[in-house]
């Protein structure tokens, strides 16, 4: 087992100082991915304290034959970003360069994980028409909504809606 | 519903794109329908690479005491069935001891203090600054109002880090001390006070001039 998934286990057993090493490890990846979502340093100290919350409450639902330790704790802060990101009103968009509210525009795919499943993944992205690409990384990165995406890549709602949609399963099938 | 459109829903919820109602409906049917779980988790696998596009940026310092104090009252996560009956043993209390020993055990052991001065750029001494243990303590040697409409920020960069981690905004008053939780203060970090925007740096990392900069080390010596 990696060190986080150690540390997952012995936090699903009440063990706070775990809970503590695997905040030092990996806040400042985690509090990364809350800003890309919410862009607002206040509203993703929220999402990653939600998480983090969220974390000692159900490491025992980790299991490392379903993932590493590392995607299980990004999904629980994405998650929490979501969900803050929803609370507040997603639908409106707020793409106001001059906020500082530009996305992170991930469409660098260098900067994908390394690894065997890293590797997989970006070939297949690579694979897909650019659209359903961006789509997919404006949605995953920085949490935008349909509506959102729609107006970023000056496409109808439907359109969008359907190309994430086909994107996703030409990835499955890809991954497979 | 159809296997593909189970997969399609997971997939929807894991790229975020479910609006509040139909994420929360989903969390609730995940709970029930194993399938759907896994289809969840299936997703949640095949799209964790994508983390790594969100650049890292140091959270808030005081961010790990605000969790701490929400976890207050959240004791150990409840068990359901019987995979640890040790309470029912009476070994809750000796496992609560190995828990404290194992804390007391993990803690690095005391640190001799450590210390700097900030300088200006022009060498002035401008901060004393003193590390022992965690806490690191600044007092003022020559107080200078900062620039109207921009704040002072403290940065720690430890030896070879690539990035300085904010320890946060420098408050009114010749005096403060910080308690940073993710990292710990050693002989050779740096420490610098950068000028910002209202509010600390937006980007997580210094974006103004550096005021005062200086370089931990043991206090009364080296």
């Amino acid at each position: 087992m990696s060190d986080a998934a150690t540390l997952l286990s012995r936090i699903a057993g009440g063990d706070r100082a775990a809970l503590q090493s695997l905040y030092k490890a990996q806040s400042v990846r985690l509090f990364g991915v809350a800003m890309a979502i919410l862009r607002d340093r206040d509203a993703a100290a929220d999402a990653l304290h939600d998480g983090f919350v969220n974390i000692a409450r159900r490491a025992g639902q980790f299991d490392p034959a379903l993932g590493a330790a590392e995607a299980w704790t990004g999904a629980v802060i994405r998650h929490a970003a979501l969900d803050i990101a929803r609370r507040r009103g997603r639908e409106m968009p707020t793409d106001d360069a001059t906020l500082g509210d530009t996305p992170v525009e991930a469409t660098q795919l260098d900067a994908i994980a390394a690894g065997e499943e890293g590797v997989r993944l970006r070939s297949c992205l690579e694979q897909l028409p650019e659209k359903n690409r961006k789509g997919i990384l404006l949605a995953f990165v920085d949490g935008l909504s349909h509506p959102q995406i729609a107006a970023r890549l000056e496409l109808p709602l439907g359109t969008v809606k359907a190309w994430i949609r086909r994107g996703l399963l030409t990835l499955r099938e890809c991954l497979a | 519903m159809t296997p593909e459109e189970r997969d399609g829903l997971a997939a929807e919820y894991v790229l975020g794109t479910l609006e509040a109602r139909e994420a929360a409906e989903l969390r609730r049917r995940m709970e029930t329908d194993a399938e759907l779980a896994a289809a969840v988790a299936g997703w949640e696998r095949r799209l964790a690479p994508l983390l790594a596009l969100a650049p890292p940026e140091a959270p808030p310092p005081d961010l790990w005491a605000r969790i701490e104090r929400s976890l207050g009252g959240i004791a150990a996560p409840a068990r359901t069935g019987w995979r640890f009956p040790w309470p029912a043993l009476g070994i809750g209390a000796s496992a609560v001891a190995a828990g404290l020993a194992a804390f007391l055990v993990l803690r690095p052991p005391p640190q001799a203090p450590l210390m700097t001065v900030l300088l200006t750029s022009r060498d002035q001494p401008a901060w004393l600054v003193e590390a022992q243990g965690d806490t690191i303590r600044l007092a003022a040697l020559n107080q200078r109002p900062v620039e109207p409409g921009r704040v002072a920020q403290l940065w720690a960069l430890p030896q070879g880090a690539t990035a300085p981690t904010s320890l946060g905004l420098v408050p009114e008053g010749g005096r403060f001390s910080v308690t940073p939780t993710t990292l710990r203060p050693t002989p050779g970090m740096l420490i610098e006070i950068t000028l910002e925007p209202p509010g600390g740096s937006p980007t997580g990392r210094p974006t103004g001039p550096i005021l005062f900069i200086g370089r931990l080390s043991a206090a009364g010596g080296a």
